[in-house]
């Protein structure tokens, strides 16, 4: 049987791939969000977290390159 | 009373030299006046409304004047002034406020300045008040009330020019103003300072060297092929102006030729003359640059470092470090009796090279330490990191002249430098090990420092850039990063645990030897080196957010090439940094001290590195990338051990973490042992013959080996020479 | 789509392709809009309706094929016939000509009648006047060209002013404006019912230059035209005259029927003519309207603005501004750090520009905005503002598009790799495939193909 799963797909460089994993295994969303990791510049995530991961993303991403310690500790 | 009372013991205290460390604090303003601890920028920013857009409002304070387009001057509450330099009036507006404020930031066409208690000091000596400066600067304001004056053709305002003919005659003669002079008693003099600084009304001090009989002439003069440029002439001006010299400090950026102006005032004061530098190889350095520009010969120059005691008897100049005095250890007995010589001495003149890179505390040692009748400060920059509010500049004197970086450039006096940032995309497995966080600060570093691809671009640029015959140098904090750089490459590398011996035997290589073209240099380079030769500069590394760090290595380069032509590039800076890491946020911070002198960095993207596929270079596949990321992570910590601020063997304080297994057990000296054999290999006679010549060849200062480059701009895809 | 949408705006062809047949027909019945039409087409096509000016029959096609080189040296010949296929079907869709049988039954093109016959009094004179044209005695109340120019960026900035704050000054412009801009996408209400907000595209608008932005407007306003019992046709009639018009002259109203007589008052509001009151019966183009037709590709007889702006290789903006308006446009994308009597201290950085781009604004709308406004003293450098600061913007904008999201629907675990090359080659022919893994078996098409993706598999099950 095929496998059928709704969500987003995102294309990004390897090393953005490498940051949204790492979001995902901290849980910084929240939760995990990662459904399927495709290839080096591919994910497929969870469709409900669209609105905010945009947005979170951002902030997590001006924090690391900001060194605030406190979000990556 | 009770004040007094309470400064006099505080004053006992001092001398000692034991001091408990909660005292710091108190006694780190002792000496200064207390006005420098209040904060006009912040005073004036609390009592400012803001407007919708959350931007200071400072028109309810300001009106403007009638014929506020031909003044160039805007005053903010702060303290801040705006000066438009495209005015004609500009000339005028820019030579006074450089005496009265510190400079924020001069780009091409609008400057800013602010006031601050230090620069008001000095700006007390043009006026001899602390209230005229801000009547003077009347006249030039855009805003207060205004008398219609006509414009005539030339549009400067004749209020401003008869006030600027009014400041010029003042300066040369004091025939006008009445002079009160009186003696005072010789011991009392300390005394007679500190209380003024307590009544906020910091005293000018002035040596009149010229009649002082008690001491000794030491007998220098410049020698007549020492030729002053126009901005070092201006700068012993106003040193010297009146026949006496003033105490205080002179801005120059770096490769602008202080040294010059260090070896002309001792030369000019012609007495007793005490330097302060950084290194040992700094104190080499002002040995060669007496001797080049003065008639001092060798045994009237003393040196006195760990590697180097001269008698120190019948020299008239002093050079030593300021780690070397201020210490606190035990000494040898000749170091000793070195010391004690030294104490004794009243020097006429005393020489304090970089003097913002030495931390608070050695600074005043120093200055208990040492009795000097005129203090000269010379640095590239007034900025200090720590950004204390109280100003320990008040304890040398007032600044007495900033230089222009982007001026002395266009006049061709400092080499024209590209600066560039070029971003270096981390590998996936690198990125990953960043992000996780779960390793050291060091190792962190590491990873950012060690990206292959940062290497990859590093190598790229050095075979570009040998290719056109340049001399490069490379910066890496890190010494494991460091070593593993240089003998992946192939280059010579300098560090803190390098000798001075082998310092000089590279350098000299460096400067004479057409093969040796690249060298690594740890942190220990950032403040001793002098490498006129170079005019390429890698950053791989660097100390966080450290605008003077930036500003320093810059200067490395900064040294006017012979033949070049001021208006084309002849200098290049690369910062290279690791992108999506930190050093992206701090790469801005560093660069904001020096693009606030007008300079602008370039941002080279991984897309504008044409031609870097084709080339042979290191770490081209996947599994040596993910080795070089299993050899970090497996480093241990001793093995990256920082080195020492300072880099001086046996120095205090130079080795904060506990001793290092590879060093202790000369494992890495055998490692190094390798590499100057590989490296001299089939060439060691013709290098010792050089040195040979050089060391004879004292007169003549270094010439550009490297005949075949040219001024040239470096393109790069994307750019194009043709105006938008 | 995810993100705000960039501003688009037709220009004066696209819009015309857009009308209907009978519309422009309609259009074509007037000199004006005929030479204005003609101005901006291709220079092959303007050879084309020249030669055919005076034909009455149609021609054929393997006639007007011959006037055009097929070979010509230095020029590729795909080019050659790329033009040729643009110069005839930019005419096509215009309805200028058709194409018909002519009497042997060839292929044959036919002008417009309405089109050559109006054209022609154009070039060569002739013809109805133009309504304006009737002969007016002096004005006692001359208006100058200085006095029109700042009558126009004072009525428009009005406008502008409104957008950028729509909470405030509702009463400085009317409600027309104000219908326009809502149906325009520049302000949407926010809920409440008096309380509009600017919108993503509005802030785009606010930088445009001033041309395009009168255009844009324009455009939008004749969107709404029917709806309000106007004629799309007059009105466009009248624009097209207004734009062969002399800056500095006044034109009568007489004969102008009371629709065009709201559009007139309109246009007015706008700044796009002056009159000082109804009954005076004349009034004066501004520039604004000069521009309108040929502002699209040619040079712009644009207001000679002094440029306020000094941008520094710091980062620094100084903007030697008193406008309210200036400073709110410049608060779009920088910080505005000190406020003097006459000059404002702002400063571009990251998080100013990345506040700009989260409202839509492109990096190179930034630029734009800043080249257009900025002082003489920077024309003395190569480049206005400065190349460092420049490719930041667009670096910081870069930075937003490492991400690509689109909605999909993933399929894995596929039994065996025919059927999977089944469905990722089915998915791929009707252009819903957008991922896709021999090796793995994974493929992810668009939400919107799903559907018709899991038919099509139901389908190949069933047999």
């Amino acid at each position: 049987m095929v496998n059928v799963m709704k969500g987003i797909l995102i294309k990004c460089d390897p090393v953005m791939k490498q940051f949204l994993l790492h979001l995902d295994e901290t849980m910084k969303l929240g939760s995990k969000f990662v459904l399927v990791d495709l290839d080096e510049c591919h994910l497929f995530v969870q469709p409900e977290v669209y609105n905010s991961l945009k947005n979170l993303i951002d902030e997590q991403y001006e924090k690391v390159y900001y060194n605030q310690k406190s979000s990556l500790e | 009373m009770g004040k007094k009372h309470r400064f006099y013991e505080k004053g006992k205290k001092r001398r000692r030299d034991d001091l408990p460390p909660d005292e710091d604090e108190d006694l780190e303003l002792d000496g200064v006046p207390k006005a420098s601890t209040e904060n006009v920028e912040e005073d004036g920013d609390q009592k400012t409304s803001k407007d919708q857009y959350g931007a200071f409002d400072y028109r309810p304070h300001i009106k403007l004047k009638d014929d506020h387009s031909s003044r160039p001057l805007w005053i903010a509450a702060n303290g801040h002034i705006f000066l438009e330099s495209f005015s004609p009036v500009y000339k005028h507006a820019k030579d006074f406020l450089i005496t009265i404020a510190e400079p924020v930031c001069r780009p091409e066409h609008i400057h800013e300045y602010k006031l601050t208690a230090y620069s008001l000091y000095a700006a007390a000596q043009m006026a001899g008040s602390t209230e005229d400066p801000a009547n003077a600067q009347k006249p030039e304001s855009e805003q207060a009330n205004g008398e219609n004056k006509d414009k005539d053709k030339d549009a400067v305002p004749e209020d401003i020019t008869s006030f600027y003919d009014k400041v010029e005659e003042e300066e040369e003669e004091e025939g006008n103003m009445k002079t009160l002079s009186f003696e005072v008693n010789q011991d009392k003099i300390e005394t007679l300072q500190k209380t003024c600084i307590v009544l906020d009304y910091p005293l000018l001090a002035e040596y009149d060297f010229k009649n002082d009989t008690i001491n000794e002439d030491i007998k220098i003069d410049l020698k007549p092929s020492a030729v002053l440029r126009p901005y070092q002439e201006k700068s012993l001006r106003k040193m010297f102006g009146n026949g006496r010299a003033r105490s205080g400090i002179i801005v120059l950026p770096c490769g602008a030729g202080k040294s010059l102006v260090g070896v002309t005032a001792c030369c000019t004061v012609n007495k007793k003359a005490l330097v302060l530098c950084n290194s040992g190889v700094s104190v080499e350095q002002w040995k060669q640059q007496f001797k080049m520009w003065s008639t001092a010969t060798d045994d009237m120059i003393c040196r006195f470092t760990s590697d180097a005691k001269d008698k120190p008897f019948n020299a008239g100049i002093l050079v030593t470090t300021y780690a070397m005095i201020s210490h606190n250890q035990k000494r040898a007995y000749e170091a000793e009796q070195t010391m004690n010589w030294l104490k004794e001495q009243e020097w006429g003149i005393m020489v304090l090279d970089e003097v913002h890179t030495i931390p608070a505390k050695m600074f005043r040692r120093v200055l208990t330490i040492v009795q000097a009748h005129c203090k000269l400060g010379l640095t590239a920059t007034l900025v200090r990191e720590d950004d204390k509010i109280a100003d320990l500049n008040f304890l040398i004197g007032p600044k007495l002249y900033e230089a222009n970086w982007l001026e002395l450039q266009k006049e061709g006096f400092i080499a024209k430098v590209q600066c560039a940032e070029v971003w270096c995309p981390m590998t996936p497995e690198f990125y990953r090990e960043y992000l996780m966080g779960k390793v050291s600060d060091q190792k962190i570093k590491l990873l950012c420092a060690m990206n292959p691809n940062k290497f990859r671009t590093c190598e790229f640029l050095i075979k570009y850039h040998e290719n056109r015959s340049d001399k490069i140098i490379v910066f890496i904090d890190e010494v494991f990063a460091l070593i593993h750089y240089a003998k992946t490459m192939q280059k010579p590398y300098i560090c803190g645990k390098t000798g001075q011996k082998e310092r000089m035997t590279i350098i000299q290589n460096f400067k004479l030897n057409p093969k040796v073209n690249t060298i690594f240099f740890s942190r220990v380079a950032d403040t001793s080196f002098d490498i006129p030769e170079a005019n390429v500069l890698i950053e791989i590394s660097s100390q966080g957010g450290s605008r003077r760090q930036e500003a320093q290595r810059l200067g490395r380069i900064l040294r006017a090439k012979k033949g070049a032509i001021a208006e084309n590039f002849n200098a290049f800076f690369y910062a290279l940094l690791s992108q999506d890491t930190r050093e992206m946020g701090y790469s801005r911070k560093r660069q904001s001290f020096l693009i606030n002198q007008g300079y602008a960095y370039q941002v080279i993207t991984p897309a504008q590195m044409v031609g870097m596929d084709e080339e042979q270079l290191h770490y081209s596949t996947k599994e040596e990338k993910v080795h070089l990321l299993e050899q970090i992570l497996a480093a241990s910590e001793a093995d990256m051990y920082e080195e020492g601020v300072f880099g001086e063997r046996g120095g205090a304080g130079s080795q904060r973490k506990a001793g290092n297994i590879g060093s202790l057990s000369g494992a890495d000296d055998s490692i190094y042992g390798e590499k100057r054999k590989g490296f001299k290999e089939g060439s060691s006679a013709l290098l010792i013959q050089e040195i040979q010549l050089t060391l004879t060849n004292t007169d003549q200062p270094g010439t550009c080996v490297t005949a075949g480059w040219h001024a040239s701009q470096v393109m790069f895809a994307g750019d194009s020479a043709d105006p938008e | 789509m995810y993100g705000p949408q960039t501003l688009t705006c037709k220009n004066l062809q696209e819009y015309l392709k857009s009308l209907s047949r009978d519309i422009l027909d309609r259009l074509y019945n007037h000199p004006a809009t005929c030479l204005a039409v003609f101005r901006e087409l291709p220079a092959l096509s303007r050879q084309f309706i020249l030669r055919l000016l005076f034909v009455n029959k149609p021609v054929a096609q393997v006639l007007l094929a011959s006037w055009i080189p097929q070979h010509d040296a230095g020029r590729d010949v795909g080019d050659i016939a790329a033009e040729h296929r643009q110069g005839t079907q930019v005419l096509l869709d215009m309805c200028i000509w058709q194409e018909v049988k002519d009497q042997q039954g060839n292929m044959a093109i036919r002008l417009s009648s309405t089109f050559r016959e109006n054209l022609k009094v154009a070039i060569l004179g002739g013809g109805r006047p133009w309504t304006m044209s009737a002969t007016l005695d002096s004005d006692p109340h001359q208006r100058n060209v200085e006095f029109l120019d700042k009558y126009a960026m004072d009525r428009w900035e009005s406008v502008l002013q409104f957008l950028v704050q729509p909470g405030r000054g509702q009463k400085a412009i009317s409600r027309d404006a104000m219908r326009t801009l809502l149906h325009a996408g520049l302000i949407e209400s926010s809920g409440e019912s008096d309380n509009m907000q600017i919108t993503s595209a509005g802030f785009q608008f606010l930088l445009l230059d001033t041309a395009s932005q009168v255009w844009f407007f324009i455009l939008k306003y004749l969107e709404t035209v029917t709806e309000r019992g106007m004629s799309l046709v007059a009105c466009l009639t009248f624009l097209f005259k207004l734009s062969f018009s002399t800056l500095g002259k006044d034109y009568s109203m007489e004969g102008m029927d009371n629709e065009l007589l709201t559009f007139l008052q309109h246009l007015r509001e706008f700044g796009l003519v002056y009159l000082r009151k109804r009954s005076s019966g004349r009034f004066y183009p501004t520039r604004l309207a000069l521009n309108i037709t040929a502002g699209q590709n040619k040079g712009i007889i644009d207001v000679p603005k002094q440029g306020n702006l000094i941008i520094e290789t710091n980062y620094r903006v100084y903007a030697y501004t008193t406008s309210e308006l200036q400073i709110s446009l410049l608060a779009i994308f920088c910080d505005i750090e000190g406020r003097f009597p006459n000059m404002v201290v702002a400063s571009i950085s990251r998080s100013s520009v990345r506040r700009a781009l989260l409202k839509g604004i492109g990096a190179e709308q930034i630029i734009s905005f800043l080249k257009q406004h900025c002082h003489p003293q920077m024309y003395k450098l190569s480049s206005v503002v400065p190349r460092t600061v420049a490719d930041q913007i667009k670096l910081w904008e870069m930075e937003r598009e490492r991400l690509e999201f689109t909605e999909g629907v993933l399929y894995k675990d596929f039994m065996s790799l025919h059927d999977f090359n089944l469905l990722s080659n089915y998915a791929s022919s009707n252009g819903v495939l957008i991922y896709s893994d021999e090796r793995q078996r994974t493929m992810v098409v668009t939400k919107k193909g799903h559907p018709s993706i899991k038919t099509f598999w139901k389908e190949e099950q069933a047999k």
